[in-house]
């Protein structure tokens, strides 16, 4: 599903160059649950927005579902991420215009679906907030919102989830609830999850765990 | 002021020049409209002032319409030391050949013309040598019009005159573009040889006096007035050209307060960006609450930072503004008689300080404000959008509006206008709001169909969105620019009527009474589309008022004595004129008539006179007293292009009195020129005035005007546009956060640029259309209450308003939002 080979990024912060990512190489089979593990600033969620598209490395190749990835334009990449992916964020990055139903209906308006407000409807009574459905982005806490952006990244069956510590911002009960929800995409539809963590006990759940260090991959297992 | 005061306003301005660059634009072009409009006033005030001798020919002027004899009444010792010259001026037809023939301005002048200033003729020869004799110096374009040359000869009246050169430069000619035709100008002797003046024609009398450089010329003048009857009018060079100067102070007047709705709208522009930096501010200002800081220096710090601010924009836009003058002078300067000197003025550079520094203080009170209700709690919780406790202070809002409309009065210089300024700019300032408000309303309201369009409008009305202020604005500035094009199209087509056979061809004026029949004949065999309306006018002035000599009641100022001591044009007729309206009483019978003589007196000017029906006037015709008792009131449509009577006697009245007939004519465009020369070839005393011309010369007057006015209203869209950009440059953040989550999701940057485009030409359109709306209220009030005319639909500028709004929002939003596109997401959303 996911191919990424000799993956190098290096950013510039305060006039100094940093190695973000030196030299990674990962293959990820369809409908495998891997999480990528690290301290912070290991590079784990600049490696997992390359893989989405986010972002253009320094070097290397990324390939997703037979896509190469670093090959894409930013109109092409977007419409990779509309039909592929499904990415859900630390702070949930709703937009704070539309409401619950209508941040969830925006991939499926944006491929054109004709009945993407009902479909939203629906996808939010899955996570447990069909009386959400018309509340603004604050108006809702943050499990509710990150429940919505859950929905959002699931909207169009996507073949790839991308997770970027999803609890992060959450308590453990509710952090819990989230990650039920992703692994249960994972299980029933099939959907390659990457998620990325710093927590081993959530680790612990994964197919297949990699951790991260100063860019590099320090362990597979 | 306290030491914490000044150093914090100090602080706090290091690096606020980021947040204020569109604050200070924005007081900057508003600044400069004004010192524009206010230097130039200036500089024409002081062209004026220098050359008011000149422009008026001498020290002192008597002016009338009979030949009074005034030299028998020169009082006092500086009369004696004073030297006299007579001026007669009258507008007359200049003919060449058989084919050709011109209306012409004829001035008539004796040795010693002019007492100031000097007249340059080309060839440059003394003015002795060029005139008299039957010589005669003329304006270039009579030359061309009767294609002529130097030498050439050509007739005015029953004289033959030759063309002894062209005149360059005449110091005492009023307003150019206001002539009715070029100038001749001939010696006094030969205008006698003319024939054209006779009881009843239309001259003008001028008697100018040049005092010795001691001599008090308002005594003087008093002296004169005191010796003189009232018609006849005294003025010293001070008072040069009452006309000209009225008509300039109130051009630059209105010129000025265009400017200042620029400035205006830069208040807006100032409020927008000081909110924007208090939410900023929001957390420093709770934390120097919990350091014990109370709100009144806060406010006092904030207050004086932008007051220097707005000092540092004001005088940016006073230097701008000096560079404006030169670009308006060139415009109105064709409407000069007089060359313009372009001078620096101190006075306008002050007050558009002043104003400008105004202007900031008060629109930035209104969000300062919100200082004191800052609780220093905030620092312990975080919240997205923080509510502040407490309610807005409105009390202050009555000040904040006072101290505007105070500056309003004072940009005006006038009660009634700045009142009804200020007013109609509160008044459009609140519909505006309401209507933002409902745009705002609406755009929650409506299910859009298209994703971009669902996200678009949900931007205007997204929490801190600046949809509000700018609709305003940019609403105040389409409000201005349409009711300028609307007003100018209605006025326009009201000159420039098309329809047929409304406006006649010709009037012709001084037909003497045995040249009435043959004139009627001669038009009727010419192509004339109907036959001649010819009326009888008899030439007088008011001499009684119900047996007693008239008096100004109350004030003495020039409009009330206007209706005393003018020329009353009388007419009689048997039949009241068609296109009258009888208000009063009603017409006289023909027997009534016999018995006695009878007056219809026009409404207004009976009102101004204080006289109703069965009053009697008394009007002087050339020396005979004549007594007429009111007996109706007619209403008169002075814009219809006929011949209108503020007095009618009855048939008989006026048997024996000097009568000329003036004469309206119908006639095709291609017969006009052939008329023309027709009637000035059998009759020369006649004088034809072409109103097709006339209307063209004031549609040429009003082309300037309009242009100038224009060029004052781009100042406002320019300030609209501003804060636009300002407000879409405080929201950046929004928008590329708004724009990298889309992307994230599948959005392509066409998607996201027609996001923001939508948001943009939704404000632009509502911005037009409710400023258009406000536009035709406007323009319709103004043509109904100050001009008297009718009121005309122009849906293709109100849709011309519309689209230029959108198209010009649609270009601010592309341009400030083109650089958010290109960002990667990842970084951003990152760093959120």
């Amino acid at each position: 599903m996911i191919s990424v080979r000799s993956l190098s990024m290096r950013l510039t912060s305060g006039g100094r160059a940093v190695d973000v990512l030196t030299d990674v190489s990962l293959e990820v089979p369809a409908g495998q649950f891997l999480a990528i593990a690290g301290p912070s600033g290991s590079g784990k969620s600049t490696l997992l927005g390359l893989i989405a598209g986010l972002d253009q490395p320094t070097g290397g190749r990324i390939e997703v579902a037979g896509v190469a990835v670093t090959d894409l334009d930013e109109d092409a990449l977007a419409r990779f991420r509309r039909d592929h992916v499904g990415y859900v964020f630390q702070s949930f990055h709703l937009i704070p215009t539309l409401t619950a139903q209508e941040n969830v209906a925006v991939p499926l308006e944006l491929a054109g679906q004709a009945d993407a407000e009902a479909r939203a409807g629906a996808l939010l009574a899955e996570v447990g907030l069909a009386d959400r459905a018309h509340h603004y982005p604050v108006q809702l806490s943050g499990g509710e919102q990150q429940r919505v952006a859950v929905a959002r990244a699931l909207a169009r069956r996507p073949p790839l989830l991308l997770a970027d510590e999803p609890t992060g911002n959450l308590d453990s009960a509710t952090g819990k609830q989230i990650i039920d929800l992703l692994v249960g995409a994972n299980r029933r539809l099939g959907s390659t999850l990457v998620l990325v963590t710093h927590d081993a006990a959530l680790a612990a759940h994964a197919d297949r765990v990699v951790t991260l260090r100063d860019g590099r991959i320090v362990s597979d297992e | 002021m306290s030491r914490f005061v000044l150093r914090l306003a100090w602080r706090e301005s290091r690096g606020a020049w980021r947040h204020f660059g569109y604050f200070f634009a924005c007081i900057t072009l508003g600044v400069s409209a004004l010192v524009g409009v206010g230097s130039f006033a200036d500089s024409l005030e002081r062209t004026v002032a220098r050359s008011a001798k000149s422009l008026m020919g001498g020290d002192v002027e008597i002016r009338g319409t009979q030949p009074g004899d005034t030299a028998g009444s020169t009082p006092g010792s500086a009369g004696d030391r004073a030297t006299v010259t007579r001026v007669r001026e009258l507008v007359a037809m200049a003919q060449a050949g058989a084919s050709l023939s011109q209306l012409v301005e004829l001035k008539a002048v004796e040795p010693g013309y002019p007492l100031y200033g000097a007249l340059v003729t080309d060839p440059d020869r003394p003015l002795d040598t060029m005139i008299g004799e039957g010589r005669a110096l003329v304006h270039d374009s009579l030359l061309a019009r009767l294609g002529l040359r130097v030498g050439d000869r050509f007739r005015v009246g029953r004289a033959e005159l030759t063309v002894s050169g062209v005149i360059v430069k005449e110091p005492d000619r009023a307003i150019g573009v206001f002539s009715l035709g070029p100038r001749v100008l001939i010696a006094a002797a030969d205008l006698d040889r003319t024939g054209l003046v006779r009881p009843g024609s239309r001259v003008r009398y001028r008697t100018l006096f040049r005092l010795p450089e001691d001599a008090d010329a308002t005594a003087f003048r008093d002296r004169l007035a005191a010796s003189l009857p009232a018609a006849q009018r005294v003025r010293t060079y001070a008072q040069a050209q009452p006309g000209l100067r009225r008509f300039w102070d109130q051009l630059t007047m209105y010129l000025g307060l265009t400017g200042l709705v620029a400035l205006m709208v830069g208040g807006i522009g100032v409020a927008v960006s000081v909110s924007a930096f208090m939410k900023e501010k929001l957390a420093t200002i709770a934390i120097m609450k919990s350091l014990g800081a109370g709100w009144r220096p806060l406010l006092a710090a904030y207050l004086l930072q932008t007051a220097l601010l707005g000092l540092g924009g004001s005088l940016a836009g006073a230097l701008l503004g000096s560079l404006v003058q030169p670009l308006l002078a060139p415009i109105l300067a064709q409407l000069l008689p007089i060359e313009l000197q372009l001078s620096f003025s101190p006075r306008a550079v002050l007050a558009g300080v002043a104003m400008g520094v105004g202007v900031t203080l008060l629109s930035a009170l209104w969000p300062l404000l919100q200082i004191r209700r800052v609780p220093p709690a905030l620092i312990l919780r975080h919240e997205v959008e923080p509510r502040l406790p407490g309610r807005r202070p409105w009390a202050a809002a009555a000040p904040i509006a006072g101290g505007l409309a105070a500056l309003a009065l004072w940009q005006a210089g006038s009660w009634k206008i700045g009142a009804l300024f200020a007013g109609g700019l509160g008044g459009a300032l609140l519909l505006l709001a309401l209507g933002a408000r409902g745009v705002i309303a609406l755009a929650r309201r409506v299910r859009w169909g298209a994703p971009a369009w669902k996200q678009g409008a949900a931007n205007l009305h997204r929490p801190g969105s600046h949809a509000g202020p700018v609709l305003v604005s940019l609403g105040l500035a389409v409000m201005l620019v349409v009711s300028i094009a609307l007003l100018e199209r209605n006025l326009r087509s009201e000159l420039v009527d098309s329809r047929p056979g409304r406006a006649p061809a010709f009037f012709f004026i001084d037909i003497q009474p045995d040249q009435a029949a043959p004139f009627a004949a001669l038009v009727a065999g010419q192509g004339a589309e109907a036959p001649a309306a010819l009326t009888p006018v008899v030439r007088s002035r008011l001499a009684a008022v119900n047996g007693a000599a008239p008096a100004p009641r109350g004030t003495a100022r020039r409009e009330d004595t206007w209706a005393l001591t003018r020329e009353y044009v009388l007419t009689w007729a048997a039949e009241p004129p068609g296109h009258n309206r009888l208000v009063a009483g009603r017409w006289w019978t023909a027997a009534e008539a016999a018995r006695e003589p009878l007056i219809s007196v026009e409404d207004e000017i009976a009102h101004e006179l204080g006289v109703g029906l069965g009053d009697t006037l008394t009007f002087d015709i050339q020396g005979v007293p004549v007594t007429a008792r009111i007996t109706s009131l007619r209403h008169v449509d002075w814009r219809s292009l006929t011949s209108n009577f503020f007095v009618i006697f009855s048939p008989g009245a006026l048997e024996g009195a000097p009568t000329t007939f003036i004469a309206t004519v119908r006639a095709r465009p291609e017969r006009e020129g052939h008329l023309q020369s027709a009637v000035v070839a059998a009759f020369p005393n006649v004088t034809a005035i072409p109103v097709r011309e006339v209307l063209e010369r004031v549609t040429g007057v009003l082309d300037q005007i309009a242009l100038a006015v224009r060029l004052m209203a781009a100042f406002s869209v320019g300030a609209g546009l501003i804060v636009m950009a300002g407000a879409l440059a405080i929201t950046r953040k929004q928008r590329l956060y708004q724009s990298v989550i889309l992307k994230a999701l599948g959005a392509t940057r066409g998607f996201v640029s027609r996001v923001f485009a939508v948001e943009y030409a939704l404000l632009g359109a509502a911005a037009g259309i409710a400023g258009g709306a406000l536009a035709a209220a406007l323009a319709w009030a103004v043509l109904r209450w100050a001009f008297d005319v009718p009121w005309q639909w122009a849906p293709g500028t109100l849709l011309a308003g519309v689209l230029a709004a959108t198209g010009l929002a649609l270009l601010v939003g592309v341009l400030g939002t083109r650089r958010l596109l290109g960002r990667r997401p990842l970084g951003v959303l990152r760093s959120e």
